[in-house]
């Protein structure tokens, strides 16, 4: 059975979902690739990813939109799955978001880029979230039962999308460990280590702009693989937990600290409509592909033979931290700061209050999820 | 970048089978002092690619270090204080680390290496 149909899809430049029914599919899609033709898979997907069907699209850069034709062989549900151009693309945007707005967010809230821990139902003021800012890594190491003792506590560490270094430097000093950091962000690198010799760290740590789906280490070379809340930028969940494993030491502890959406029921092949239209904006306004569950990352870890494999919703312990980063934004400094700031920087800020929104309906969730490397 | 760090990484690039150790292109180098920790050498020593060490340190002027090592070797101060000043002291500021297959440059600019792949090596 044949059909055409022509259908515009939503703007995420990551994944744009259309239903139709089954026949001969084109639609348009708008992106943005930098001035290359992208070839587009179309695949028809159920929530785990499984394909069904696939089908073949071509692109045509015209400025700095890309156009997506795709057919396939029919089926219900189609999505466009953007391919290494994509990938670099989304990277390019991470990485100059970031090189725009560290500077503010330290001169705000400091070194730590990652949301404090609270007692449920607390009220807070400002000057509680930097030391919440501490006990987040500090319950996030207590989870993972890793040990103070001298002979055991780690001694190599990762920080998998270190941001400027406050989770490298801190755990250096803890542990009297090295860490190594990466990020996509060359300012963020450069900002990480001058902070780690105006503190006298800079023998302890050292920092790379390199890609977690490919990390520029040999395997098994730490005891301590920290990623605390870079998972959510992740554009290729399975790429970057096997990278995690990888050079993760035999004995070694996984900890992974980030934003998911919630666990679909059994009945439930997907989020409903709405939920990943509220989604899509905020991946749109902080550069995040698509989202996953926890339970999404419990079966990766599984599916790598990892053990002791933990995970805890902190979503109640988080809930104080967006209303404090959008009243800090609306303090004569922040406003003056995003001012003078550039546009994605400001993009993002507008998006804070679908981050509370997405929280508030038990869509998105902040998660913890560790495990260990197996000794042999 | 130290040769602590230069021990610990290497290239991985799509269809690259041994890319350790990154060779070292060398346009500025900064030593910087460092404190004396002999645990943690013996402890590191274990873990040292040796002749991947020996090599990177001769790149960056230092010619030092014996070509093979071992364990008793530790029980010298003399030793240590020569891998020590190899493994932290010797900083690669400006230059390249380049892929021991490819020879694909990996940039270091003020210290800090990119290792970041281009999309038709992923």
């Amino acid at each position: 059975m044949v059909s055409s149909c022509i259908g515009v899809s939503s703007t995420c430049s990551f994944g744009t979902s259309l239903q139709w029914g089954p026949g001969l599919h084109t639609f348009i899609s708008r992106g943005h690739i930098i001035g290359r033709n992208a070839s587009v898979q179309v695949l028809n997907r159920t929530h785990n990813n499984s394909r069904k069907d696939i089908g073949i699209g071509i692109g045509i850069g015209i400025g700095k939109r890309v156009y997506f034709t795709a057919v396939s062989g029919g089926g219900r549900r189609m999505q466009t799955v953007v391919n290494a151009a994509a990938v670099e693309t989304l990277q390019k945007g991470i990485a100059e978001f970031y090189d725009e707005s560290s500077g503010i967010w330290e001169n705000i809230w400091g070194d730590h880029m990652h949301h404090g821990f609270y007692e449920p139902d607390s009220s807070v003021s400002l000057s509680d979230h930097r030391s919440a800012q501490i006990r987040m890594i500090e319950e996030a190491l207590r989870f993972a039962s890793i040990s103070d003792d001298p002979m055991q506590k780690p001694r190599q560490i990762v920080d998998v999308g270190c941001g400027i270094g406050g989770s490298s430097r801190y755990l250096a000093r803890k542990y009297e460990a090295r860490c190594q950091g990466i990020t996509l962000s060359p300012v963020q690198a450069q900002r990480a280590q001058a902070l780690a010799a105006s503190q006298g760290l800079d023998d302890k740590v050292s920092f790379q702009v390199a890609d977690a789906l490919n990390q520029p280490f040999e395997d098994g070379q730490f005891n301590l693989v920290w990623s605390m809340e870079s998972g959510e930028h992740m554009p290729d969940k399975t790429k970057f937990v096997n990278e995690l494993a990888r050079v993760a030491a035999p004995g070694g502890t996984i900890i992974i600290v980030t934003w998911c959406h919630r666990d679909l029921s059994p009945s439930e092949e997907s989020l409903s409509p709405e939920e990943k239209e509220l989604l899509n904006k905020i991946c749109d306004a902080f550069f995040l592909p698509a989202w996953c569950s926890t339970a999404d990352y419990v079966k990766l870890l599984e599916s790598l033979s990892l053990q002791d494999i933990k995970a805890a919703d902190w979503s109640e312990n988080v809930a104080p931290f967006w209303p404090a980063v959008i009243k800090s934004a609306l303090t004569w400094k922040g406003i003056t700061s995003l001012l003078r700031s550039g546009w994605k920087t400001i993009k993002g800020a507008l998006a804070m209050p679908l981050m509370i929104e997405g929280y508030n309906k038990g869509l998105i969730k902040f998660a913890i999820i560790t495990c260990r490397k197996p000794v042999s | 970048m130290r040769l602590l760090t230069h021990n610990m990484l290497s290239s991985n690039i799509k269809g690259v089978t041994n890319g350790f150790p990154l060779l070292i292109e060398v346009e500025k180098v900064v030593e910087k002092q460092v404190d004396f920790n002999e645990d943690f050498l013996r402890n590191m020593f274990a873990k040292i690619e040796w002749k991947a060490l020996v090599e990177a340190s001769r790149t960056m002027g230092y010619t030092e270090l014996p070509e093979n090592s071992e364990s008793s070797m530790l029980n010298s101060d003399e030793f240590l204080r020569k891998f020590h000043h190899a493994l932290l002291e010797l900083h690669l500021e400006e230059g390249a680390l380049v892929c021991p297959e490819t020879g694909r440059k990996f940039p270091v600019n003020k210290g800090i290496p990119n290792m970041l792949l281009h999309e038709d090596e992923v």
